[in-house]
């Protein structure tokens, strides 16, 4: 049915109303005078019935149309109560006026329906019906008493309406899965909904009084009381990411936070409305995606290294190589020529003595060391080059019996230095005898070389054992000693501290030792106090671990 | 030169091989030493010799030499049944351990460093014609 016009049925007053209502529909619709009396007359007689035994009547006039397009005019009383039984009476009068009365009872409330067939039913359009609706609600009003009934009722309505819609938007905000807030510009939280409520496990009144530092990670929450004062002395929206408690799991779930301001006419803040939305699958993607990242770029920095790696293996295979033609150069085709300059000079100076002259002789002899120089710096680097490629071979040593062959290689120069050696006993260790009897004399001999020159030099081998399975051997002499600054230094190849004609030499000696020493696996250190003394750590393992050796 | 050689000297350096027959000619043995340049050489040599007529008394190899070197070629003559009792000197420029031990293993009966002067050329050659 299309409403158009409805009256509320209070008392007298609202009888007049709904009579002369009717009359006015009827006279609208094109009914006679008679139609009209007679069913303002009907109307009368239910609405008095309603009025004096309902609860809370309304009187609704419309127009309904039916199956086949016929319409008719149809007038409702309704009332929460049922009023029908004692309107019997009224309905017997009614009928004999009208075309059809009708009474529906339902639980919620009664109806009594007052029918009248449209003569010319084609005229009354929609357009037209809504006319009907603006001339009722034009109509001047009929008493000061009309005029008040008509503005509660509509009122009325706005209120319904209003209640309507904020339960509508209650369910809405209730069902949401976001957390939704309002504050007043006190920072009284005045309304949260249940999403809220139920996720942080607080009511707004909860939320006025403490802290946020409880519902916020302590990772974030800096960030966030930072943010929250500048956006409201600012009186700027607030929008950040900060992971929430969830009061249920006790689990700290990543959220969007966004606070608006909102401000009156006078562009004042009034009050903030705010939400808080679940983030984390977007969050946990994220960090995903930006681990697998970091994994990416590891393993691409890693297959970088391995190319520089193998770059510098292929480097290194070259340059081993490269040594290794040098070393047979050295053995071979450097010493050659040499000895043939020592075997010439030699002839020179035995078999054409006669004809040769003391100038001469002396560039011969000068000749001759010249030659002896570059004889021992090929030896030497020969030594060393071979002591790059080659793996030893490890055989138990008695360091002792090593210790006496040194002192008789180096006999003659001992005496002539009036030295004195002091070896204490020493372990057998496994080693190569060769390279060990090499270190230790290259050892003694600077020692003995480095003397000072009015001392006699004394040397002292001396052992110390600091670990079980590793042997400590001191090589302290009272010579010239070296600055401290140089101590890493003078393992280096070609160092030298001093000039030739200070001491002679190739500043390869000591290279050879450390590098025989880290061939057995040890170390060699040096210390001195210039003047005083100079002393030469080597650490060697009692036994070769076979492992070990084969990866050198 | 190398007809009826006594001592077989094989080593690629022309000027040891003056050197050293000036020491053969000091003590008047020229005629026992014959020079050859290398290993290869040394052993076709050796072949042509016929079974009738006698072998050299003493084979002094040089080990750098090209085409077949010293341990080569007295691999070569250790497993030649008919050079494998003829005596075998190694004179060498340099003085490694290593090489030494393995040309004695091989069968070599001394090792020597080839000399820097008049006196340790004169001592060499003096022991060489021991073989003789």
């Amino acid at each position: 049915m299309k409403e158009i016009v409805r009256v509320k049925l209070e008392n007298e007053m609202d009888l007049i109303l709904a009579h002369k209502r009717a009359m006015k529909l009827c006279e609208l619709t094109g009914f006679s005078l008679m139609v009209q009396t007679s069913l303002a007359t009907a109307v009368s007689e239910i609405a008095r019935c309603a009025i004096e035994h309902g609860q809370n009547a309304v009187l609704i006039l419309g127009i309904d149309v039916l199956t086949g397009g016929r319409k008719i005019l149809k007038i409702v009383v309704q009332d929460p109560s049922d009023f029908s039984g004692r309107a019997t009476e009224a309905i017997f009068y009614a009928k004999r006026l009208v075309d059809e009365i009708e009474t529906i009872k339902s639980s919620k409330e009664t109806k009594i329906i007052l029918k009248q067939q449209l003569n010319f039913g084609g005229t009354i359009t929609d357009t037209k019906v809504d006319t009907f609706v603006k001339y009722f609600q034009n109509e001047p009003p009929l008493s000061p008493y009309d005029e008040l009934r008509r503005k509660n009722l509509l009122l009325q309505d706005l209120a319904d309406k209003l209640k309507e819609s904020e339960s509508d938007y209650q369910v809405l905000t209730d069902t949401l899965p976001i957390m939704m807030f309002s504050v007043n510009n006190r920072g009284v939280i005045s309304y949260t909904n249940r999403w809220l409520q139920d996720y942080l496990g607080a009511t707004p009144k909860e939320l006025t009084n403490v802290s946020w530092q409880n519902f916020v990670h302590t990772s974030d929450y800096s960030q966030f009381s930072k943010d929250l004062s500048n956006a409201i002395q600012r009186q700027v929206a607030l929008k950040g990411q900060y992971r929430f408690r969830e009061k249920s799991t006790g689990e700290f779930l990543w959220h969007i936070l966004s606070v608006i301001p909102l401000k009156n006419e006078k562009d004042i803040v009034t009050r903030w409305i705010g939400f808080i939305a679940d983030i984390n699958a977007q969050k946990l993607v994220e960090q995903t995606l930006k681990d697998n990242r970091g994994l990416k770029e590891a393993q691409e920095q890693l297959f970088i290294n391995q190319r520089e790696l193998q770059q510098k293996i292929i480097e290194l295979n070259r340059s081993n190589y490269e040594l290794e033609q040098f070393a047979h150069l050295a053995s071979h085709d450097l010493q050659e020529p040499l000895r043939k300059l020592f075997f010439y000079s030699d002839v020179l100076r035995k078999r054409y003595a006669t004809i040769i002259d003391d100038a001469g002789v002396t560039m011969i002899n000068n000749m001759n060391l010249a030659a002896s120089r570059m004889k021992e710096l090929i030896s030497d680097l020969l030594s060393y080059s071979q002591l790059q490629q080659q793996k030893l071979e490890f055989e138990p040593v008695d360091l002792n019996a090593v210790m006496e062959e040194i002192m008789r290689d180096l006999d003659f120069i001992i005496r002539d230095k009036n030295a004195k050696i002091e070896v204490d006993a020493l372990p057998i260790i496994t080693g190569n005898k060769l390279r060990l009897r090499q270190l230790f004399t290259n050892l003694i001999s600077n020692a003995l070389k480095y003397s000072k020159k009015d001392v006699h030099p004394i040397i002292k081998v001396s052992i110390v054992l600091p670990e079980p399975d590793r042997v400590l051997i001191n090589v302290r002499d009272n010579g010239i000693g070296f600055e401290d600054q140089y101590r890493e230094r003078i393992f280096g190849l070609f160092e030298r501290l001093h000039t030739r004609d200070q001491f002679p030499g190739t500043g390869i000696g000591l290279s050879i030792c450390k590098r025989i020493a880290e061939l057995h696996h040890g170390t060699i250190a040096a210390s001195s106090i210039v003047n005083e003394y100079a002393l030469f750590e080597v650490t060697l393992p009692v036994n070769q671990n076979l492992n070990l050796a084969l990866n050198d | 030169m190398t007809d009826h050689c006594q001592i077989l000297v094989v080593d690629d350096d022309v000027e040891d091989h003056l050197i050293l027959s000036e020491y053969f000619r000091d003590i008047g043995k020229e005629r026992c030493v014959g020079f050859i340049e290398n290993g290869q050489k040394a052993l076709d040599f050796l072949s042509t010799i016929p079974s009738e007529e006698p072998l050299p008394k003493l084979i002094v190899l040089d080990l750098n030499m090209p085409i077949m070197n010293g341990s080569q070629t007295l691999l070569n003559l250790k497993q030649t049944s008919r050079f494998k009792n003829i005596p075998v000197i190694i004179l060498s420029t340099s003085q490694n351990e290593n090489e030494k031990r393995k040309c004695l293993s091989f069968g070599a009966v001394d090792y020597m460093v080839k000399p820097c002067t008049l006196e340790e050329g004169r001592t060499i050659v003096d022991h060489f014609v021991t073989f003789i």
